[in-house]
């Protein structure tokens, strides 16, 4: 019997997981019907978990071992899946025109991915890849998350509505939508696209176009060279391959080869992120479906108690005056909500975010006053964490890697137990928080989900990161070749 | 992070408790300084830095040689260059 537990213990605290997940929703639903908003934010979240795990997906690692270890597979296939992703953001937005939003172009963008990108790097995981170590036991990729939470916090409560008002505002290209550039509308706030129209301008351009020039330039860069030579050698070992004194060169269909070996060498990734494009549609569909029974267009309007009358839900029926029965009894004021009865709820895959509400709510019962600026007073509000509906999609997005990798024996507790690894996991989690808040989204929020709805801000961004990864993988790099300059044979480093 | 020699030709790196990107970083550059049928046992427990190993090791020709799970998380890595 005791063999059998030690054989089986990772799935039987596998199961301990997922059935703590189940009684948590059902201790939502019990409280009010209408929480069933918030379990499915969370299920979502465990979806997210399950697939990020299993992807290894992160950002940090796209960039990082591309530029550091010369491995592409990371970026091949946050790449596919973004092909993925914008094909059911297409469809989503023909069918939601209100999910359409475009994000402004302008050196913010820029600033906040360099930002973003140096601090990925140092702190060993992106937004994403944070939540999802975590789950695997990472306490060092947790000191990551709540440095990121902080980070963004004070960053919103002091210096975000002057960054705002000296850089954003006025100085951007606005309503810039590859789908709008293409087929009018830019401007106009209520233009509609088909599903076609949107697969031309977001998915076909933005999407695939972009991201095919950048996998070719992976694999001339890259790829190509280490792979020729191993693939000339193959062939001139083959028997007669060099028979008449002649050498071997590599042709088209060689380079093809090679271009398709780096695509299929991501397999896994991409068929998470893959995935992840079907479960983000699943969830904007899911969610717009609960706002449409329950009657709410913003979960603050539920904690308030007050329906927004003059907003319309995403069937474009009115909202109606009278709050449901299935709402709780509860009248949520400012700043628990913000003072548009609004909280963060994105109705999306959204990851940076909702670690601010937690590090703003925190520092607010601190008695610090986290409410008197834009971001919290009048977006986001400052909710009970367990109230806040999309910090309950980080917390099942940590469950459902923990789930995963118990069940993949995977699992691992980490702790930081150097100064250079706690300086490591808060320099690169705060910086991680600043660049989310200056390029006003992080590796999700103001890269992979706009990119996959057409936005060229996408871009912007993603240069940034590109610029930041890249000179934290040099320091880095640079730093282990000074660590490793002797010639001896053997060494003891701690880090 | 330490790098042991065990015998002619057979060293060991063990880069456990160690985040991305260390384990890759310092398993590649001990391959580096290591001779060509030399061979390297590493051990990570960092289950993304695996991969980027494995990855890493196909593109630069080197074998992995061997691949075992002493216990649960960590993962032994025989290469050889």
């Amino acid at each position: 019997m005791a063999d059998a537990v030690t054989k089986y213990r990772h799935k039987i605290y596998a199961i301990g997981v997922l059935g703590f997940v189940a009684i948590l929703s059902i201790l939502y639903l019990l409280s009010a019907p209408v929480y069933v908003y918030i379990v499915a934010y969370m299920w979502f979240g465990f979806l997210y978990g399950i697939l990020q795990q299993y992807g290894r997906f992160c950002f940090a690692s796209a960039f990082r071992d591309l530029i550091m270890v010369k491995v592409p597979r990371m970026f091949v296939g946050i790449i596919i899946g973004l092909i993925m992703l914008s094909i059911v953001n297409s469809y989503i937005v023909s069918v939601y025109p209100d999910k359409y939003i475009i994000e402004s172009i302008g050196f913010h963008g820029l600033l906040g991915g360099i930002i973003f990108g140096l601090g990925m790097v140092f702190a060993g995981g992106c937004a994403t890849g944070s939540l999802y170590k975590t789950g695997e036991g990472n306490m060092i990729s947790f000191v990551v998350l709540l440095s990121l939470a902080f980070s963004q916090a004070i960053f919103n409560a002091t210096v975000f509505d002057w960054f705002k008002a000296h850089f954003i505002t006025g100085k951007t290209l606005n309503d810039w939508g590859v789908t709008k550039l293409l087929f009018g509308g830019v401007g106009n706030p209520n233009a509609k696209y088909s599903f076609w129209q949107h697969l031309v301008g977001d998915t076909l351009i933005n999407a695939v176009l972009v991201g095919l020039v950048l996998l070719i330039g992976v694999y001339i860069f890259v790829v190509r060279k280490p792979y020729l030579k191993r693939r000339t050698r193959q062939i001139a070992a083959t028997a007669g391959a060099t028979a008449d004194g002649g050498t071997v060169k590599a042709g088209f269909k060689d380079e093809l080869a090679g271009f398709w070996s780096m695509i299929s060498a991501s397999r896994r990734t991409s068929i998470a992120a893959i995935l992840i494009g079907i479960v983000a549609g699943a969830q904007i569909f899911t969610l717009a479906w609960l706002q449409n029974r329950y009657n709410f267009t913003n979960f603050g309007q539920v904690l308030a108690g007050q329906p927004a009358v003059h907003q319309k839900l995403p069937n474009g029926k009115p909202v109606s005056a009278k709050a449901p029965s299935s709402w709780p009894k509860t009248h949520a004021t400012y700043p628990d909500v913000s003072h548009n009865n609004t909280v963060f709820d994105p109705g999306y895959w959204y990851i940076t975010t909702q670690e601010a509400m937690l590090g703003g709510w925190i520092l607010r019962h601190a008695d610090f006053s986290m409410a008197n600026n834009s971001y919290f007073g009048q977006d986001n509000g400052l909710p009970n964490p367990w109230l806040s509906p999309a910090l309950l999609l980080s917390v099942g997005l940590i469950f459902g890697a923990a789930f995963k990798s118990l069940t993949a024996r995977e699992f691992k507790w980490k702790f930081p137990h150097s100064k250079a690894q706690w300086g490591y996991a808060v320099g690169g989690g705060t910086l991680m928080g600043i660049g989310a808040r200056v390029g006003l989204g992080c590796n999700i929020g103001a890269f992979y989900g706009p990119a996959a709805f057409g936005n060229p801000s996408a871009w912007v961004f993603f240069t940034g990161l590109f610029i930041g990864a890249g000179l934290s993988a040099k320091y880095i790099n640079y730093f282990a070749n000074r660590m490793m300059a002797s010639d001896d044979m053997d060494f003891d480093i701690k880090l | 992070m330490k790098f042991n020699k065990l015998e002619d030709g057979k060293y060991e790196l063990d880069v456990t408790g160690y985040v991305c990107p260390h384990p890759q970083l310092y398993t590649l550059k001990c391959m580096d300084k290591l001779q060509k049928g030399m061979e390297l046992d590493v051990l990570i427990d960092n289950p993304s830095s695996v991969e980027s190993v494995t990855q890493a090791c196909n593109g630069k020709g080197y074998e992995i040689v061997e691949k075992t799970n002493p216990k649960a998380g960590v993962t032994a890595l025989k290469i050889q260059k």
